[in-house]
């Protein structure tokens, strides 16, 4: 019997919001990420209240993909930001402050969407276009010919995650180690196009640290005894290589649905069994050294290629496969029929190697890029976030190869922007507006609000309760001391600034971020010996931080267009 | 789907506080003196007896998220080091305090976890002065000297550690020492090293009389190989002159010290002793497996060539309840229990080499090697005309049988379990089959006899199989040694096979799992000391040592007004940075603080001090001194000297030549303390807490106050 329900109404909710509640859970949201924000972030632990896996975490990445939000709003907000970590890594809490900063800002001007989105777009473009100029001057050259900016740029990576639990000689470490396995992947003798390697990273928890290492190659993980009995291969030539994606276990194929009889005396495990030593027969008389097979090679089958001295490697797993085919230059068998010859592939060596309790087996490449990163952390909350961190590092590098540019970071990006924009709203407002029908002081209004959400951006760098100053030559940011005696001692007080490029010995004024100040031009065109200098800048990914403005302020301005949300209840 | 977020960090930390709490638990277990803690479960009326740390937190609910923190944590280091956990737990505790103490003197977080986590670099750098280089510790192995030369002393002369001990009793004992090497020597030519403890039981500290001599003597398998090395190393026909020793300073302690007795260690016996922390039968049992290992190296390699490496991968546990505790022993080979019904199998097979195969997995008719999938629907139909006599099973283990006798194969050793009817069958044709063998023995059989493990029987070809193994009863008198299982011990060996079995016994069985934990915390202990080839002076000395640097720093970084110290702060621009000086004096000291609690914690419990405080006033002392001299390590080590270890009590200086020293593992225990820390500051930097899925349907009405909902 089955039964009718009557349909539900579908709910629609105008204005959503100014509902009290969409208020209250975004503000949550918004202090959640601006918590986690910089170096001084707090962390978080997330999950699921039953003893599980708890993870312990300040990433942008990590968070929003265990946050599970219900109002429509929020998810927007949420989507489109994963949308941006999943494709540039970095900036995902930058944009997600930013965001809720603008939208916030915005609602209290009480314009209209359709100004407030118009002149949105304008000012955004106006960011990009000076990110983008030559007269730039919170971006530097990166330099590929030496290791100086990218050491900076990925040490800012790992310094902004605090529950990775770096020490400092531990931070230089894997900063090192990271490069190095960015170096791995690039080819040797690229012409025009280039295809970047693949850097695998291979877990080792518990370990310390400073244990961790790079090896050109791929890591195969074995247990102790299977290693022992590995043959040891005497040759001085390439080893060939067959690389299974098939079950080798000789099970039967799957038969479907309903029933296959049998007779009785007729074994099937006997015949798909003698299929497999027919295959083996096949790779010994191929002169095969090495056969590797993603899932379960027959024990018997195993037993009759070590008679003939074939090395075979079973369950290795999917996520090698890629890079497999990739370093050796197989086309991976899929069936137990004959083997076409130009399946098999080729490694340079194999050896094998002991790294804490875990005994791998090390296939070494003639020369591909694909390198293997043995991470160490203490415990797995902290090797999960280090992870996650030499993933995002090391996507920077490759945006970086693109555009080779880097942002001064620790905030001096952000300010320097804001006073560019205030200055060029107050100065040169025609040139934005255009022929637009928005006036100037809408105009300035936006301006105002835009930039008050970059500088609160920065202002969530500060956890403990520290002012956030700017000079008003370059436009960049100073913390101080919350309370500090004298406005005459600063040249003292402070030392450096956010990024590291300048110091207060220099003859500059400072005003609070929050005060208002008249606007000023920041100084453009960096020195270039001031960049050359400077060995510890803090520095942001060009790539990731253009994206994040642009993902903040689409988001925001879609959030804020929104007049109806109807929810189907059925 | 609902996510609910608290805010942990409030006024209080509460994270900090449930690690506190959690930690308090374990007080009890740290330094030698263990209490041992009854677990019981209230609903099921089910006790267990522990006296370790792990046992505890598996006992203990750590489902909150602080708890699977410290559980994390403490799984970590027992998974890597075996050792160094009570250390963990404890500094998790002293530390999480001292940082609220921070906390309500109002110190930045960020200054918190930057100076504490370089604090702690910095006594890591500090300690290196208190290494002792093990080095060549096989070159001048001393086979003659034992244990009991040592033993009784040195829970009592750690350090801090220290028991009023009767003088005239060290000088009995001195006396004695001659008597005892004569009757060392005598054994040493009659065969194996005859340990005579009755010699050497002066106090009733000597926990028990592990006869083991006996057992070896009257095992069949004394072989000829032991006599030779034994007689090679020993120092009665080998004589170097031991106090001069070999090994080369090492330069870093050469600065520290210069004016004092450069210590090393070079006697596996006197690193033994020194390690095992008050356990001495477990870890006599220890320094006899790797004598075991080493001989048999010797042995296989001829002149040993290359550095002999402990494997404690090769060594293995046979537990045995309901034995008296003196039944303890290890031997070379495999030890294990089998059936009764065995008896007359092994009568058989005793005079005799025996051929082995090995089997990986089940030994069963429907086991198949993992990653087979068995399709569900094939069927498999009878001609009308053949009948079926015997069940599938009966033709499949009189199949394995014929393959057995094909290959002449009298011993089949199973990594997984076995089917019973062939059990039986093979008993009646004389047979052993030995179910669940642990992998590392298969390996350490397939390399001795020659052996190749093989997943089915149908693999065994003549390459496969082993040859030459040995079968009897553990003890000549097997009636001995059947427990109420009627299991019956029985010793598989084979010539120069790298296996040691230790025969663990108790008649309690609720200690014999602690037994068992405490055999592996002694034997990785040693691992780690060999491997690394260096450990620390131990009893407390290490940690004196950091909480000693630890004041001088923080009185430095008070007088000085130094911005050298801002390079501490990751983040060097923020004004976290230029406060730093301001805070760093006061945050040293409260790290300091966590070392002055483990110490005098470690003195309590070692029972010579009536209050903790009473402990913490006597290393207020020496701290004072140390302080003073200006070296703090310079003023250990002379101390040691003083009196060869006796440190803070000269009463019965120079009576003895060799008293032995207290030693500490090096790495484990520097990951103990930075695992330790990092946790806290880990905690501390937590600001809430974010429950996801239906979780927080879980969290009662009155504690929802605190969430916030999204």
């Amino acid at each position: 019997m089955s039964r009718l329900e009557a349909k539900k109404p579908s709910l629609c909710k105008s204005e959503p919001l100014t509902t009290e509640r969409v208020r209250t859970t975004l503000s949550v949201l918004k202090r959640i990420v601006t918590s986690c924000y910089g170096p001084s972030g707090r962390l978080k632990q997330l999950h699921n209240g039953f003893g599980g896996y708890v993870c312990t975490t300040s990433q942008s990445s990590a968070l929003l993909s265990h946050l599970l939000v219900t109002h429509p709003i929020l998810k927007i907000l949420t989507a489109s930001i994963q949308n941006h970590v999943s494709s540039f890594s970095d900036c995902g809490l930058f944009t997600a402050i930013l965001c809720c900063n603008l939208i916030e800002n915005v609602q209290r001007l009480g314009l209209t969407p359709t100004t407030v989105i118009r002149l949105n777009k304008h000012l955004l473009s106006l960011c990009i276009s000076y990110l983008k100029s030559e007269t730039c001057g919170c971006r530097i050259p990166v330099d590929f010919s030496s290791t100086q900016i990218l050491l900076c740029l990925v040490r800012s990576i790992l310094t902004s995650k605090p529950a990775c639990m770096l020490t400092r000689k531990e931070t230089e470490h894997v900063s090192a180690l990271i490069l190095r396995a960015f170096l791995l992947t690039i080819p040797e003798n690229a012409e025009g196009h280039i295809i970047l390697g693949k850097s695998l990273i291979v877990p080792l928890k518990g370990q310390r640290v400073i244990d961790s290492t790079v090896l050109p190659g791929i890591l195969i993980e074995m247990s102790e005894v299977q290693l022992m009995r590995l043959l040891p291969i005497k040759k001085s030539t390439a080893l060939k290589v067959a690389l299974f994606c098939t079950t080798l276990s000789g099970d039967t194929s799957d038969t479907g649905e309903g029933t296959v009889v049998v007779s009785y005396g007729v074994s099937l495990e006997n015949a798909v069994l003698d299929q497999l030593l027919n295959l083996g027969r096949q790779l010994i008389s191929d002169h095969v050294d090495l056969v590797l097979c993603q899932k379960v090679i027959h024990p018997s089958l195993k037993q009759f290629l070590n008679m003939h001295r074939i090395i075979a490697i079973d369950r290795i797993g999917v996520t090698l496969m890629e890079p497999l085919t990739k370093m050796t230059g197989t086309q991976p068998i899929g069936s137990l029929g004959s083997i076409c010859p130009n399946s098999y592939g080729s490694v340079k060596d194999v050896c094998t190697a002991k790294f804490g309790s875990k005994h791998f087996f090390h296939l070494i490449p003639n020369e591909a890029t694909i390198c293997s990163l043995l991470l160490c952390n203490r415990n797995d909350t902290a090797w999960d976030e280090l992870k996650l961190t030499c993933q995002t590092a090391l996507h920077v590098l490759q945006l970086t190869l693109k555009e080779p540019w880097a942002l001064l970071g620790g905030g001096c990006t952000e300010t320097h922007l804001a006073a560019y924009i205030r200055h060029k709203t107050h100065n040169d407002p025609e040139s934005i507006l255009k022929d637009d029908e928005c006036t100037q002081t809408e105009l300035q209004l936006i301006a105002e609000a835009f930039c008050s959400a970059l500088e609160s951006v920065v202002g969530s760098l500060e956890h403990d309760g520290g002012e956030i100053l700017t000079d008003m030559k370059y436009g960049h940011l100073w913390s101080v001391q919350a309370d500090s005696p004298c406005v005459a001692n600063w040249p003292d007080l402070l030392s450096q600034c956010g990024c590291g490029l300048y110091n207060s010995q220099e003859e500059l004024n400072w005003s609070f971020l929050r005060s208002t100040r008249r606007p000023f031009v920041p100084q453009s065109c960096l020195p270039h010996e001031a960049v050359g200098s400077a060995s510890n800048l803090t520095l942001d990914c060009l790539t990731a931080k253009l994206s994040g403005l642009q993902v903040a302020v689409e988001t925001a301005n879609l959030i804020l267009d929104l007049s109806y949300v109807i929810e189907d209840k059925n | 789907m609902v996510m609910a977020c608290r805010v942990v960090n409030k006024r209080r930390h509460m994270g900090l506080q449930q690690l506190s709490s959690f930690a308090e638990t374990g007080r009890t277990f740290l330094g030698p003196l263990k209490s041992s803690k009854f677990i019981i479960d209230e609903e099921c009326h089910e006790s267990v007896l522990i006296s370790s740390t792990v046992r505890l937190l598996e006992s203990l609910d750590l489902t909150s998220a602080v708890g699977q923190l410290l559980n994390e944590a403490v799984q970590a280091q027992n998974n890597t080091y075996r050792t160094g956990i009570s250390t963990l737990l404890f500094l998790v505790g002293a530390w999480s305090s001292a940082v609220e103490e921070c906390l309500h003197l109002g110190v930045p977080i960020s200054i918190i976890v930057s100076v504490m986590s370089e604090g702690l670099n910095f006594c890591s750098e500090e300690v290196v002065s208190l290494h002792v280089p093990v080095h060549n510790i096989f070159d001048c192995m001393d086979s003659t000297k034992t244990f009991s030369q040592l033993e009784t002393f040195s829970v009592s002369l750690c350090p801090f550690l220290q028991v009023p001990s009767d003088t005239d009793l060290i000088e009995e004992l001195h006396g004695l020492k001659d008597v005892a090497s004569q009757t060392l020597t005598i054994s040493n030519l009659s065969g194996r090293p005859l340990k005579s403890y009755e010699l050497f039981k002066p106090q009733t500290k000597v926990e028990a009389d592990n006869n083991t001599s006996r057992t070896l003597k009257n095992s069949l398998l004394a072989d000829t190989c032991c006599r030779q090395s034994i007689l090679i190393h020993s120092r009665h026909f080998n004589r170097t002159d031991n106090t001069e020793g070999v090994s080369k300073p090492d330069g870093f302690q050469e600065h520290v010290t210069a004016t004092h007795k450069t210590y090393r260690c070079n006697d596996l016996v006197e690193l033994a002793v020194g390690l095992s922390h008050g356990d001495h039968s477990s870890m006599k049992l220890v320094e006899e497996a790797v004598q075991l290992q080493y001989q048999n190296a010797c042995v296989q390699q001829g002149n040993c060539t290359k550095p002999f490496m402990f494997d404690i991968s090769r060594i293995f546990t046979c537990c045995l309840p309901g034995l008296p505790e003196t039944s303890s022993c290890v031997c070379p080979g495999y030890i294990t229990v089998v059936s009764v019904s065995n008896n007359p199998v092994i009568k058989e097979l005793q005079n005799q080499p025996v051929r082995i195969v090995l089997i990986e997995g089940d030994l069963t008719e429907n086991y198949r090697h993992l990653g087979f999938n068995k399709s569900a629907n094939i069927k498999t139909v009878l001609d009308s005309m053949r009948l079926q006599e015997d069940s599938s099973e009966e033709l499949w283990a009189n199949h394995v049988l014929q393959v057995l006798i094909q290959f002449k194969v009298n011993l089949v050793l199973v990594q997984g379990n076995v089917s019973e009817r062939l059990i039986e069958k093979c008993i009646n044709s004389k047979r052993l089959v030995i179910g669940s063998v642990n992998g590392s023995v298969m390996q350490a059989f397939a390399e001795a006899a020659g052996a190749v493990q093989v997943a089915y029987i149908t693999q065994v070809n003549e390459d496969c199989v082993g040859d030459g193994v040995c079968v009897t009863f553990w003890r000549s008198s097997p009636l001995d040694v059947v427990d109420r299982n009627n299991r019956i011990a029985i010793l598989l060996k084979t010539e120069g096979i790298n296996l040691v079995t230790a025969v663990l016994t108790n008649p309690v069985t609720a200690q014999m799992q602690i037994k068992e934990d405490r055999f592996w915390t002694c034997a990785y202990r040693l691992y780690y000391a060999l491997k690394e080839e260096k450990v620390f002076l131990g009893g407390g000395a290490v940690e004196f040592l950091c909480l000693s640097c630890l004041h001088i720093l923080a009185e430095q970084s008070l007088k000085k007004e130094n911005h050298a110290c801002s390079g501490w702060l990751h983040n060097t621009s923020s004004w976290l940075a230029s406060s730093l000086a301001i805070y760093r004096p006061t945050v040293l000291k409260f790290l300091a603080n966590g070392w002055q609690k483990y110490l005098s914690t470690l003195l309590y419990n070692t029972a010579n001090y009536s209050s903790e405080f009473e402990a913490s006033t006597y290393i207020q002392h020496h701290l004072q001194n140390a302080t003073d001299s200006g070296s703090p390590s310079s003023y250990i080590l002379n101390e040691y000297s003083k009196l060869n270890s006796r440190i803070f009590n000269s009463d019965i200086s120079n009576k003895l030549e060799q008293i032995p020293r207290v030693y500490d593992v090096v790495t484990p225990k520097i990951e103990a303390w930075r695992r330790a820390l990092d946790l806290v500051l880990l905690v501390l930097q937590t600001d809430s807490e974010i429950i996801t899925g239906h979780g927080h349907t879980q969290i009662n009405s009155q504690e929802l106050t605190g969430f916030l909902f999204l």
